[in-house]
């Protein structure tokens, strides 16, 4: 029994002293390999800010490209060609051709474009964008260049140039409800041009009044208490 | 204890106004008919006494249009179109009701004789408490605000009594 509890103490202290070895190490192999991890992660750092940069420039690059293109006469003459082409044609009869089409009036018999108007218009989102667009100095340059501009004035000439405008006014003219206006507009002035004549014929009414008792030498009329005041 | 707005006694200007106004239309119409009836006895050929009896019918009919005029606005609304515009009524001493026919033409011939002496008949308005005139001492009336008027309703004078509404003896 003796013996078998000194093995199994030796084997015991065999233990600690192995782990103890291992511990040991790792914290030397974790101390010597420190500056390699601290490499690795600048390098990681310096490639990924590499890439971003490179994809940076590469967007601006293309997006100017693609200014360029749109600004350049060879645009104009690319998309005329290719509106002008068969190609376009045949493209156009496909499309109308295919299921896009039995698609979109699908989508319109289903109410969804009603609905997704419906909720445009009912939603936050137009307001919010009509508000900034409206609050926005650009806008308020935009609006002002248009008025100063000499395309509003052609427009309107224009427009008074129309018989259809004339033919318009005339029924908004002669429709009961501005005639119902007019007279509404008209009787209120004259309500408005009797009540001034009956204030003042009223006070002309106690001038006179306050006049002729000064000559007859009699008192000021009292006005007539209101019945049932309790005094 | 209720509240009840005192009536307010028109006095002297208003009236004069009034009843310029009430004038106005009837001197109007009897211009457009008179003028209307001459240009077309005009292209017929009366003989001169027919001629005399219809002038002297157009001043009975004219008589008869005036008449007409107030006492029927007098007995039903008391509000001449006159009277309207200037937002006041005439109504029965006693019981603010409008006028009766009888009363109505016993106020119009009244009216009528307190103008001849140069208007004196009017100058009692100025000095009476309840500014009544001749006419209207006689008629027992009196000329009151009317209550729709806007005058009263914002406050510029209090407002008049309600039809049927006894006022002060």
């Amino acid at each position: 029994l003796e013996l078998q509890l000194q093995t199994r103490e030796s084997d015991a202290g065999r233990r600690g002293l192995r782990s103890g070895l291992l511990g040991l190490g790792g914290a030397v192999a974790g101390v010597a390999l420190r500056p390699v991890a601290a490499g690795i992660d600048v390098g990681r750092r310096a490639e990924r800010e590499l890439r971003e940069a490179v994809l940076t420039r590469a967007e601006a690059a293309a997006l100017a490209a693609f200014d360029a293109l749109l600004v350049s006469r060879l645009a104009d003459e690319i998309v005329d060609r290719a509106l002008a082409s068969p190609l376009a044609r045949r493209a156009v009869e496909r499309a109308l051709a295919g299921p896009l089409v039995e698609a979109i009036e699908q989508l319109l018999a289903d109410g969804v474009l009603d609905q997704t108007v419906a909720r445009v218009l009912e939603g936050p989102e137009l307001e919010r964008v009509v508000e900034s667009a409206l609050d926005s100095a650009a806008m308020e340059r935009l609006v002002v260049r248009v008025i100063e501009s000499s395309l509003l004035e052609e427009a309107v000439e224009r427009l008074l140039q129309t018989d259809e405008l004339w033919l318009m006014v005339d029924e908004i003219a002669r429709s009961p409800a501005v005639a119902e206006a007019i007279q509404r507009q008209s009787l209120g002035f004259a309500d408005e041009v009797a009540g001034g004549m009956r204030s003042r014929s009223r006070r002309i009414d106690d001038r006179l009044e306050s006049g002729a008792r000064r000559v007859f030498r009699r008192k000021p009329r009292v006005p007539p208490a209101p019945e049932g005041s309790g005094g | 204890m209720i509240d009840v707005a005192a009536p307010e006694y028109e006095g002297l200007a208003t009236r004069a106004i009034a009843f310029a106004l009430d004038a106005a239309i009837i001197s109007g119409v009897a211009v457009v008919v008179g003028a209307a009836a001459g240009i077309s006895l005009s292209v017929l050929s009366v003989p001169s006494g027919v001629e005399a009896a219809v002038f002297a019918a157009a001043g009975a009919v004219c008589l008869l249009w005036s008449t007409a005029y107030f006492v029927t606005f007098w007995c039903t609304t008391g509000q001449t179109p006159g009277n309207r515009v200037l937002g006041i009524r005439v109504c029965r001493a006693d019981d603010g009701q409008p006028l009766r026919p009888a009363r109505a033409l016993l106020r119009l011939i009244a009216l009528t004789l307190a103008a001849i002496p140069l208007f004196a008949g009017f100058l009692p308005i100025l000095v009476d408490d309840r500014r009544r005139g001749v006419h209207d001492m006689i008629a027992g009336t009196v000329v009151v605000g009317s209550p729709d008027d806007i005058d009263h309703v914002v406050g510029d004078a209090p407002a008049a009594g309600p039809p049927g509404r006894p006022l002060r003896r």
